[in-house]
């Protein structure tokens, strides 16, 4: 039996003192921050939530031979979902039919026309063909009305692209997508969203003062192809369109949403063990924002609310490799990438980085070029998820790279240099 | 006299003794494959990143924390003058615990890291709930523990009982903050903070009092002489409570945390100082007027000079808190080198010096080599100078070099200083420390198969092998 008058008052005092101590500081530090601070759990750009939120899911990333070369990028367009915008530029024009010009947005027009109503682009075909050919001579010969001497300046006649605005019979659509872009379309001034009046109750971004949206959305196509190893697909504006959702990221093109990238690739960061070496937070030090800046401007430090899409987030504790927490923007390059991940050491003298070859996978048919392998999955993962780093901070035109200085770094650091002297 | 039952010493410490030999041979692997030789042996599985969290996890799990866990169940009830109240449950505990934590930590190169530093193995390990067994282990040993001090005889509760209490209430505290309720938080830097909230208490609510009622019970009991003050182990145990559970975000200084936050966690990191020389004033003095026993018996040097690193590694942790300090110590080796002296050189010397006082005991054999022992100790010196030294003198040299980015007037000079060192420089030039970082491991981890050696003697040869053997009284 237990003799309980053994436990004398001090044995209590203790007990009950460090009970009451530590869970004090336990509820402070699970509970208190993110209300005190609320930064920690609000994001701060409309872009970055948009880019998480409406971008990423709706982007999906493929590749048709395991090559790697042509990656290819579709947007899944949903009607009364995605912001379009069919804009015309100085080479560029868009036929629409009577109910569909409201929609296109003129060149030199200061406001962008966007609408959720799903419409796409297309070659004009049959007899529009012709219609676009006289269209074509027609804006030849206004351009050469407009350039008298373009001989003597040795000027080409442009080759105007003509485009036919038209309407889908689905309410979603799958549009090719620009190659490796890191940063989306995006608005916000100047534009007005016209055509759906209901749009703003079910999709609420779309009454933020600034907007992602999708440019000049033309059908994404493929044709399948046999081979000696079995049948093959490739990126073909003559072939045949996207059926659903299902058959992109089936068995077959095996697309992936960035979205579900970037969380592999989170995840694949944790268990490759990269936050052992590499940090992943620009801290308010001269020396960061220099490392991590560009040529002719630093890199804001970072800031809580740049971490709060992510499950696990990595500031890590040593640099053993550079910082990533601006290497969206300091080296976006997919090729660079691919060939540091296979060899780091001769990617960059000096590092002790270990080499993924497990990112790739052996050429299946024996006919790359490259001496290093072919990028699977994991890479396409683990470089999304990179590329989500500093590229989200605030819109892309107001971007710190571009000069921009959401935080007033420059101003801070040379202001306290000048100041210490 | 009261009949020890020394069962459950023995299941934790005997493969604890194993896992640091194991632990530390993964750590010179790393320094040589990850750092000295980098990916001279390459692939998905041996990698630094993967590598590098098994000899984390299973120096401070499999080898300290268990041993500490087995010097408990040696000294507990010696402090309390009953058998362990339930030997059945400690054996029950060792299992989950060794079941546990083996399963989970050698699953990581596989890839399944859980991605916070120090709680790094998975939840799950196919349909074994690795997390939950170590949980529910940290809860049995609780139990067994306040039940032995609940029948106690000795009416006195000596401060090292105090300090086994705390630990089993912070142990299961941090434990549970760290491992369940960091995914019911929200994502970002909420996270991050409870995150270095537990990778602090693991050291200074777990570690720091296990390895302080270590060195409170074995330096009096071997050198045979009383504590100094028991008032000064009270105001060194009570600082601890209150200052440790505060410090967490002082990993993350000019990080993306508030800096309210960090503030906070610098101002009651100086107070650290408190806590820290009460203890070392307090076990110098313990043998103040008789320094003959650090020179004629092992386990004392090793506690002395643990004491001696204990005493340097909470001057460091103070003073990297510092804002500008940190800004030259914080991301280098000479973190690396922090977390090596306090649970190297601190606390597994602590735990080496009550091993090789229980070992004789338990087994009641006296130890098979007092001359390995004493190479033992001197390697173990002998192997940390170069190993620490390296890591700090390359530490503080790289951070100085990073600073030298900030030189200058306007933010083309500064840019411009990139240009002249960039960063891959600074990491060629660590070279040589990983070197001398590597050749200290060699000698550590020699010396501690030394170590190994010695004590498996000791188990494992018969009395009649024995010619030396005299009968070592039942304490």
């Amino acid at each position: 039996m237990i003799n309980w008058y053994n436990i004398e008052k001090s044995a209590l005092i203790t007990f009950v003192g460090i009970v009451l101590l530590f869970s004090f500081s336990t509820a402070i530090v699970v509970i208190a921050p993110r209300h005190i601070d609320p930064t920690w759990t609000e994001p701060t750009s409309r872009y970055q939530v948009q880019m998480y939120e409406i971008a990423d899911p709706n982007i999906y990333i493929g590749n048709p031979v395991n090559g790697g070369y042509d990656l290819q990028f579709v947007y899944h367009l949903k009607d009364q979902f995605t912001l379009l915008a069919f804009e015309e530029s100085e080479f560029t024009k868009i036929m629409a039919p009577d109910d569909l010009k409201k929609y296109v947005t003129a060149y030199k027009d200061p406001v962008l026309k966007l609408t959720a109503n799903l419409n796409l682009l297309r070659k004009p075909e049959k007899e529009m063909l012709t219609k676009s050919e006289e269209l074509k001579k027609q804006f030849q010969a206004e351009w050469i009305a407009n350039h008298p001497n373009w001989k003597d300046e040795k000027l080409l006649i442009p080759n105007f692209e003509i485009y036919e605005l038209y309407k889908p019979l689905e309410s979603f659509a799958f549009s090719v997508g620009i190659p490796e872009t890191i940063v989306n379309e995006w608005v916000d001034s100047n534009f007005e969203i016209i055509g759906s009046e209901d749009t703003e109750i079910k999709i609420p971004y779309h009454s933020e003062p600034g907007v992602i949206f999708v440019k000049n959305p033309i059908e994404y196509k493929i044709s399948y192809y046999n081979y000696a190893g079995g049948r093959g697909w490739h990126y073909d504006p003559n072939g045949d369109a996207i059926k659903d959702l299902n058959e992109l990221v089936g068995e077959k093109l095996q697309f992936h949403s960035r979205k579900d990238l970037i969380e592999n690739g989170e995840n694949i960061y944790k268990s490759e063990g990269c936050w052992y070496c590499h940090t992943d937070q620009t801290r308010t030090l001269i020396q960061d924002t220099v490392l991590n800046g560009s040529e002719s401007f630093p890199a804001p430090p970072s800031s809580a609310n740049e971490y709060i899409y992510q499950e696990v987030s990595f500031p890590g504790t040593r640099r053993i490799g550079p910082d990533v927490s601006r290497v969206g923007i300091k080296q976006p390059s997919r090729d660079w990438h691919r060939g540091h991940f296979w060899s780091p050491k001769t990617a960059s003298v000096g590092s002790v980085m270990p080499s993924f070859q497990h990112f790739f996978d052996t050429d299946p048919r024996g006919t790359s070029k490259n001496n290093a392998g072919i990028p699977n999955y994991k890479f396409e993962a683990i470089y999304q998820y990179l590329m989500t780093k500093g590229t989200r901070i605030t819109p892309p035109n107001q971007a710190w790279w571009l000069g921009k200085d959401p935080v007033n770094t420059l101003e801070i650091i040379e202001g306290r240099r000048r100041g210490q002297k | 006299m009261t009949k020890y039952d020394d069962g459950p010493v023995k299941v934790m410490l005997y493969p604890a003794i194993l896992f640091m030999i194991l632990g530390m041979f993964f750590g010179v692997f790393i320094a040589f494959n990850g750092l000295v030789f980098p990916d001279y042996f390459a692939g998905e599985y041996v990698h630094f990143g993967k590598v590098r969290p098994v000899h984390v996890n299973t120096v401070l799990w499999l080898w300290l924390i268990s041993a500490n866990i087995g010097l408990f169940y040696f000294f507990v009830p010696r402090l309390c003058g009953v058998s362990i109240w339930n030997p059945k449950l400690a054996y029950s505990q060792a299992f989950l615990w060794w079941g546990g934590l083996i399963i989970g930590i050698y699953s990581l190169p596989a890839g399944t890291n859980f991605g916070w530093e120090y709680a790094e193995f998975p939840n799950w390990v196919w349909l074994i709930p690795t997390k939950m067994m170590v949980t529910i282990s940290f809860i049995l040993l609780a139990v067994n523990v306040f039940m032995t001090i609940g029948m106690r005889k000795n009416k006195k509760l000596y401060v090292s009982l105090w300090y086994v209490m705390g630990t089993m209430v912070w142990a299961i505290f941090t434990w549970v903050a760290g491992v369940y309720a960091i995914n019911y938080v929200p994502g970002g830097i909420s996270r991050v903070n409870v995150s270095f909230f537990y990778v602090h208490n693991v050291v200074g609510l777990i570690f720091t009092p296990m390895g302080l009622a270590i060195v409170y019970y074995f330096l009096p009991k071997i050198s045979n002489r009383p504590i100094y003050s028991h008032r000064l182990s009270m105001i060194g145990f009570w600082s601890i409570a209150f200052v440790y559970a505060w410090i967490g975000a002082h990993h993350i200084i000019h990080g993306p945390i508030s800096q309210w936050l960090q503030t906070v966690s610098i101002i009651f990191s100086i107070w650290l100082f408190i806590p820290v020389w009460t203890v070392v004033t307090n076990l110098f003095a313990t043998l103040k007027n008789d320094w003959s026993a650090y020179v004629q018996n092992v386990p004392i040097r090793f506690l002395i000079m643990g004491v001696m690193f204990y005493l340097l590694t909470c001057i460091q942790g103070p003073l990297m808190a510092v804002r500008n300090i940190n800004e030259i110590t914080s991301k280098t080796d000479w973190v690396i080198g922090h977390s090596h002296i306090s649970l190297y050189a601190t606390f597994t010397f602590f735990a080496i010096a009550g091993i090789y006082h229980v070992i004789p005991i338990i087994t009641r054999k006296p130890l098979w080599s007092e001359s390995l022992a004493n190479l033992h100790f001197s390697l173990n010196i002998l192997g940390s100078i170069p190993f620490l030294a390296a890591l700090w003198v390359g530490g503080f040299w790289q951070g100085l070099l990073w600073s030298t980015w900030a030189n200058g007037n306007t933010y083309a000079e500064f840019h411009h200083n990139l240009s002249v060192l960039p960063f891959i420089n600074t990491v060629s030039d660590m070279h040589v420390f990983w070197i001398w970082r590597g050749i200290g491991g060699i000698i550590i981890l020699l010396a501690n198969i030394i170590f190994v050696v010695n004590i498996f003697n000791t188990i494992i040869l018969k009395t009649e092998d024995r010619d030396d053997l005299k009968l070592v009284s039942n304490l």
